[in-house]
């Protein structure tokens, strides 16, 4: 067994305001637990540079159960960190070695600005949602839980769609900066469930319009995003956008 | 950046222009638009080397077939312009697409990372499959296609002696000496060698990516298409480049 304990150095990306300049600052860090997550290690870094009198690093967390999507890191290159389907909340530090230095940096995609250390903006992502990304539904009473019938393989389809936590990592790691991933996670979940139907050509039309509205890149089918993905949503989801679009364009009523 | 989009847009204005045709330049402006547009121009390249290809094979089954099969092709006057028209025009919009897209994708990312890891096992090639030099090996095609077109269609490759295809008049129109000057020139053997091996690169990623683009995707089938992408990829290049090889080995022999 190594140690239970790991001295690292740390290169932070720094940046105190969006249209602040940025840069790396490196720290120092000894006697980490192997045991901690990797957003524990930064708590504790933070209660160093706090104790110091220093400006502790900011960056984005809520739930740290893999589930909310908030935590978006970029470590040594990789997006949420080295292993699969794996969020950074979810990263605990025996990945690492003892002497190594890590690099720590926001998601770069011009649609998602940083405002502050690591913390970036993902609102293009909340307004790609509300340009089509939900179904319209009548409130009251819950409707009896069978009276729509989803055949399994559907169900477990979508499911897989519905999986996306919305962090964005498709994004980062995506050489071309697309989202492409992100939305046909949403599309593909709503076009194969009868909820979503209604909606269906409106919804990618609407959704592929404010991607791009956005300036995400374009899809080079290079499935970097696939692998980044933490929730392992596939790029045949990416194909399924495809084809609804296609469809959209061509049969849609309007 | 903006700059050059607005250029490389203006056709799609023009077109936008025609009665009837706005909503479909619009439709297909999309970022998903233009790449649908990229994989139906690239596969139709792709039908275009396939039957170019078939015809450059007919060098091996000699001279007067070859010469014959070219004299036919040349018979056919306004359809082969025709077509040459419609080849031109693939590939203006794949190669406008090409760097839309591209300056799209640039702007997107902004600031490059200080490191950047691909969490991908699967690589044929140094920093990232065949998808990651796809400008690089485009660019390379497109070198390749100016000097082709100097070489075979005009007669006026660099440096090649095309004495051997010269008829009374003084015209080279011996088709067959004339691909065998060209490609027994030691500087454009070595050329169309190393621009074909991009060729072959380039589709490798090229055909499935189309296909995937085309919203082809099933667990089924990926085997299927996947390698069908990686191996007409191949057979197109190595076909081109076995062309290469014979007319350099007739040369030593
Ligand atoms: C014989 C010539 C060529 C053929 C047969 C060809 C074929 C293809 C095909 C089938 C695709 C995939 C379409 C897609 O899904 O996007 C593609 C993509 C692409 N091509 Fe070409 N191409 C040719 C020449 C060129 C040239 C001259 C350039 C650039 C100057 C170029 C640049 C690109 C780029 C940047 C992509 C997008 C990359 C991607 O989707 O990953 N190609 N090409
Ligand atoms: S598709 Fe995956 S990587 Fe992209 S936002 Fe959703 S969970 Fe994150
Ligand atoms: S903090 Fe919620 S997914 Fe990581």
């Amino acid at each position: 067994m190594s140690s239970d304990t790991l001295n690292l150095t740390l290169r932070v990306w720094r940046q105190a305001g969006p249209d602040k300049p940025g840069g790396f600052c490196d720290y120092q860090l000894d006697g980490v637990s192997t045991h901690m997550s990797f957003l524990e290690m930064l708590d504790v870094l933070n209660e160093k540079l706090i104790a110091a009198g220093d400006e502790p690093v900011a960056f984005d967390h809520d739930c740290r159960e893999g589930i909310c999507g908030m935590c978006s890191l970029m470590i040594n290159g990789q997006a949420h960190g080295p292993d699969r389907g794996t969020t950074t909340c979810q990263l605990h530090m025996r990945r690492f070695a003892s002497g190594e230095t890590i690099t720590i940096e926001p998601w770069r995609a011009t649609p998602f600005p940083v405002v502050r250390d690591l913390v970036v903006n993902r609102s293009a992502f909340d307004r790609i949602i509300q340009s089509g990304g939900f179904v319209s539904v009548n409130t009251g009473n819950a409707p009896d839980g069978n009276s729509v019938p989803v055949p399994g393989n559907r169900q477990e389809v979508a499911m897989d769609a519905a999986a996306c936590i919305g962090c964005g990592a498709c994004v980062a790691a995506c050489k071309n900066a697309s989202a492409m991933l992100f939305v046909s996670a949403k599309v593909s979940q709503l076009s194969i469930l009868p909820q979503g139907q209604p909606e269906r050509s409106a919804r990618v039309l609407g959704m592929v319009a404010q991607m791009d509205k956005e300036g995400f890149g374009s899809c080079t089918n290079t499935s970097e995003c696939e692998a980044a993905c933490p929730a392992e949503v596939s790029v045949s989801h990416i194909a399924r956008l495809n084809r609804e679009y296609m469809k959209a364009l061509v049969f849609a009523d309007r | 950046m903006n700059a050059l989009l607005r250029i490389l847009g203006l056709p799609a204005c023009f077109l936008a222009m025609i009665p009837g045709m706005a909503p479909v330049v619009r439709a297909l402006s999309s970022s998903v638009g233009q790449k649908l547009l990229m994989a139906a121009s690239g596969l139709s390249l792709v039908g275009f080397l396939v039957v170019h290809l078939a015809g450059n094979l007919q060098l091996y089954a000699g001279e007067d077939v070859f010469n014959a099969y070219a004299a036919k092709l040349h018979s056919l006057g306004p359809i082969l312009g025709i077509a040459e028209v419609g080849l031109f025009g693939m590939f203006a919009l794949h190669i406008g697409l090409a760097v839309s897209t591209a300056a799209m994708n640039r702007t997107a990312r902004g600031s490059a990372y200080a490191m950047k890891q691909t969490k991908q096992g699967l690589f044929v090639l140094p920093a990232g499959g065949a998808s990651n030099w796809m400008m690089v090996t485009g660019i390379l095609i497109f070198i390749f296609l100016v000097s082709h077109i100097l070489d075979m269609k005009l007669k006026k490759g660099f440096g090649v002696d095309y004495s051997a295809a010269l008829d009374a008049s003084g015209e080279a129109t011996n088709s067959f000496q004339a691909v065998k000057a060209v490609l027994q020139h030691p500087a454009h053997s070595v050329l169309y060698i190393v621009c074909i091996i991009a060729l072959g690169i380039h589709l490798s990623h090229g055909i499935r990516s189309a296909l995937q683009t085309f919203g082809l995707h099933h667990r089924n089938w990926n085997f299927i298409f996947r390698w069908s992408g990686f191996l007409l990829a191949w057979a197109i290049a190595g076909g081109f480049i076995s062309v290469v090889v014979w007319a350099m080995a007739a040369k030593n022999s």
